[in-house]
């Protein structure tokens, strides 16, 4: 093969060519618009799916590309919302300060958190960070700065001289910040640092032979997650007015887990796919029974044979489900399935355009 | 001052001694075979040398400096690469984000120029372009540019190996530790390897540190052979002389 | 004073010792930490309560078939999903343990609600029995002998059982044992088994303590995790006596230090031993091969 001219850029290049442009500038009006399409009382849906991208994308960045477990997200959510919300009562600070803060301080526990991360492996560090996820909670809910079980109100805040109230404003901000966190985790991927990353998810040994500082990268990684999750903590202390422990469960974090899984670790796109289903499902398990056809269906069966109560629990049914079906048939997850579903397409254009003559498949 | 010196080296895991006062030394520019049978400690050697084991005794010096006691990404950046017997390749990633690893030291764009990487003219931009340039050479010497967007581990094992060999020389090292790079593989494949590694070194000036199993090929190529055996050097010198020697002969007749 | 928290930590101790027993007989196997185990235990005692309260069968045939259950619980939850795992990463599996976890709990919560029972225990927690200076409840009493029967029968089986002996064989060198002829599979199903009952037992002991719900098992999984980590995840008898070790601690921390915080020494303790020694104190290093 003769060399040939590559554009070497195209391959890390975030927009490479028109196609990609117009599909950029197409989503983005779609996203602008949005708002003022659906019905009022679903913007606050879109906003919190929204937030569940943010923490999806960090730990898309820590699990799927650095391999790392983490158990215990919901605590750097929680440190990030509790720090965002305190900056702005004791402290007096605007919400434009109260967010980096939120980040910075959690991102200051991934550190933390990193740092013995460095001599556990897979099962060891799903432990510990188990423990420091229940932990954060456990302070957060006994210690009387952060309001004990009832949590704390949220002040009215204000990017400036904008008021950010109302679903709307919100929206904006959040979804901005988003997409913008969504272009840097992918520009991180595919650069040096990514690449890093993903050689100590692969393997350790080869990447330190190769020059990369494993323990300073795994530390990094934790780092950057947590103060994803962090911003997303003080987004949400926005949206909901306000805070209480109790939103920062165990389970909270296994939903972030869940989610990159099942949308399919190490791909951006699977993350956010997988980050919008799941902040759906978490957010409407209440409302089971509003899903046309299935939600009466499962509610009658529900007051039959199991606790009428009950119904909002098939969420966590379903989400386990999931998570298992993922890891069992398409470890890629739903950017696996989009993969093949790319895949088969591609074989049934290629079919149709050698006029239906069999030749090998893709 | 030699360019790379092993003295005294000693491994031992407890109770086992894998590396019994071990020296010897390589010139620069040469190719020095380590033969020995299975479990000899050539591949303990190896990871002594590049960090992955801390000695238990004695020294290794490149370029004058010690690096025995260093970790492998400081003793990498000094300019030694290492390939591995069973393949250490980032499987999930493609041929040419794994030989971008080899480049990892050479570049400089960290956490924030990755994030903002917006456009050509950036930084991080060019430092990519400028260093994708670079292992698209190393490819092309390779016969590895057919494969390179490939995931490497749907490659076959062969071309794998040749990834792996690539890896290490996209680090641009000056001191390049090879081992068993024909494990597995076919006569054809073989010389084809051996062809590659004398080629380097005649070239591109590289020093070469090769483990190798097969004797036939470790003479051909060495400039200088070490024999060990149960971590202990039975012979050290001029390939013809180490392989005639007694305590070799004995040492491969009787691994059976 | 000081012998009855240590008495009373000994009785939670017990639990956190079988809790941590089962995770670390799965563990040896597979590498893997079961983090189900904890809400296959309370499936298996809600099937207890169901049978005593609505079906009005006796605590013992209850108990049994619970047993049954749990045992067909591990071994088909092994068999049928883990096993069949398509790329058994320790990640992925880490990850399939969870996703059933999270279905169990949600199947629970469906089928039982959040509603708060009191389990129909035969031994009551409120009479109690006189040691010199020290007051036992006779529950705890039989908490303490209960586990230390089951957990005397389960060394027992490993050590003279030609089964408990291809365990073994199986936890350390898994290849090695299936060249002697031992059915791995099998014997990794059984394991898994043999482990939700021990998990059972653990919950029907907790049970009667604090009300059933399906958040029974939480506390007592993280503690059998924190004594497995301070004992060391690769030796039961190691893991068995850092329950032991951590219900103590815990109940002096909370008589002598603060109440609500008792929690907490689980997390500290994982924290400092996964820091300082993440072997446990009786485990030991893996080699490390390249």
């Amino acid at each position: 093969m003769t060399s040939r001219e590559l554009d070497h850029y195209a391959d890390v290049q975030l927009l490479p060519g028109k196609a990609a442009v117009v599909k950029l500038v197409v989503l983005l009006a779609v996203l602008a618009v949005l708002p003022f399409v659906v019905p009022g009382y679903r913007i606050f849906t879109l906003n919190y799916m929204a937030i569940f991208v943010i923490v999806g994308l960090g730990m898309s960045i820590l699990v799927g590309d650095t391999g790392q477990v983490s158990l215990g997200h919901a605590g750097f959510m929680a440190i990030g919302a509790y720090t965002s919300v305190l900056a702005m009562t004791e402290l007096g600070a605007p919400f434009l300060i109260a967010l980096p803060a939120a980040a910075l301080v959690s991102a200051f526990f991934g550190f933390l958190l990193g740092l013995p991360a460095l001599r556990l492996d897979g099962p060891y560090l799903a432990i510990a960070t188990l423990g420091f996820g229940l932990a954060v909670t456990l302070i957060i809910g006994h210690g009387s700065l952060f309001g004990g079980h009832m949590g704390l109100v949220v002040p009215e805040a204000s990017l400036g001289p904008l008021p950010l109230s109302g679903d709307i404003s919100h929206y904006f901000l959040i979804v901005g910040i988003t997409v913008v966190l969504a272009v840097a985790a992918r520009n991180l991927g595919v650069t040096r640092v990514g690449r890093a990353f993903r050689a100590i998810r692969d393997s350790p040994i080869a990447a330190e032979t190769m020059g990369v500082d494993v323990a300073y990268y795994k530390t990094l990684s934790f780092t950057v997650s947590a103060a994803f999750a962090g911003i997303a903590g003080s987004l949400l202390s926005l949206m909901n007015g306000f805070i209480s422990p109790g939103v920062f469960s165990f389970t909270l974090s296994l939903m972030f887990l869940a989610m990159v899984v099942f949308g399919g670790l190490g791909s951006i796109t699977g993350a956010v796919l997988g980050s919008l289903v799941m902040g759906y499902v978490n957010l409407r398990m209440d409302a089971v029974q509003e899903i046309p056809v299935l939600g009466p269906a499962l509610q009658n069966f529900s007051d039959a044979f199991m606790s009428p109560s009950g119904l909002p629990n098939v969420g966590w049914v379903l989400t386990g489900l999931m998570i298992m079906l993922t890891i069992m048939f398409e470890p890629r997850g739903l950017y696996g399935v989009w993969l093949r579903v790319e895949d088969a397409l591609r074989w049934l254009r290629r079919r149709s355009a050698s006029g239906g003559t069999a030749t090998g498949a893709g | 001052m030699s360019f790379f010196s092993v003295r005294s080296l000693s491994k031992r895991f407890g109770g086992l001694t894998a590396l019994d006062d071990v020296s010897f030394e390589v010139e620069k520019g040469s190719i020095f075979s380590v033969i020995g049978p299975n479990g000899s400690g050539k591949s303990t050697a190896f990871n002594c040398i590049n960090g992955i084991y801390k000695p238990t005794a004695g020294t290794v010096h490149f370029e004058g400096e010690q690096i025995s006691g260093l970790k492998s990404h400081r003793i990498a950046r000094r300019g030694l690469a290492r390939t591995f017997q069973n393949i250490e390749l980032f499987a999930n990633e493609s041929t040419v984000d794994n030989l971008m690893l080899g480049r990892h030291q050479h570049m400089r764009t960290g956490l924030w120029r990755g994030m903002g990487m917006l456009g050509r003219t950036t930084r991080a931009a060019r430092e990519e372009v400028e260093n994708r340039a670079r292992v698209e050479q190393v490819m092309e010497t390779l016969d590895l540019t057919a494969v390179r967007d490939r995931p490497v581990q749907e490659l076959p094992y062969g071309t794998q190996k040749r990834v792996e060999l690539g890896r290490a020389l996209a680090m641009d090292p000056k001191l390049l530790l090879v081992d068993e790079p024909s494990a597995g593989m076919s006569p054809e494949e073989r010389a084809d390897i051996g062809e590659r590694l004398r080629s380097l070194r005649d070239d591109l000036g590289l020093t070469i540190l090769l483990i190798e199993h097969h004797m036939q090929l470790a003479i051909d190529l060495a400039d200088r052979v070490l024999a060990l055996n149960f971590g202990k050097v039975i012979a050290l010198g001029a390939p013809e002389e180490v392989r005639s020697h007694p305590e070799v002969i004995k040492a491969y007749l009787g691994d059976g | 004073m000081l012998l009855q928290i240590v008495a009373s930590g000994l009785s939670s101790g017990s639990i956190y010792a079988l809790v941590a027993l089962a995770l670390v007989i799965t563990y040896k196997t597979t590498e893997v930490p079961n983090f189900a185990q904890g809400e296959m235990a309370m499936f298996s005692a809600f099937v207890a309560y169901v049978l005593i309260v609505d079906y009005n069968v006796g605590f013992v045939v209850a108990f049994g078939a619970a047993i049954v259950f749990a045992f067909l619980l591990g071994v088909g939850f092994e068999g049928l999903f883990l096993r069949r795992t398509k790329n058994p990463t320790h990640l992925n599996l880490i990850i399939m343990t969870l996703g059933f976890q999270l279905a169990l709990f949600g199947l629970a919560g469906w089928r039982w609600g959040a509603d708060q029972r009191q389990f129909p225990f035969p031994v009551s927690a409120s009479e109690v029995v006189r040691f010199g200076d020290i007051t036992v409840s006779t529950l705890s009493l039989a908490t303490i002998s209960i586990a230390l029967v089951l957990m005397a029968a389960v060394f027992a089986f490993f050590r003279f059982t030609k089964l408990g002996v291809a365990m073994q064989a199986t936890q350390q060198d898994p290849m090695a044992a299936r060249i002697n002829g031992v059915p791995v599979r099998a014997v990794v199903a059984l394991t898994f088994g043999i482990s939700s009952v021990i998990g059972l037992v653990a919950a029907l002991l907790t049970a009667p303590l604090i009300t059933l719900d399906p958040t029974l098992m939480w506390d007592p999984l993280l503690k059998g995790f924190a004594g497995a980590v301070l004992g060391g995840m690769n030796t039961p008898v190691g893991a068995v006596l850092g329950g032991y070790l951590l219900g103590v601690v815990e109940n002096l921390f909370g008589a002598y230090v603060s109440v609500e915080f008792k929690s907490a020494v689980a997390f500290l303790i994982i924290v400092i031993v996964l820091w300082f020694r993440p072997v446990g104190l009786f485990g030991r290093q893996p080699p490390r091969k390249v």
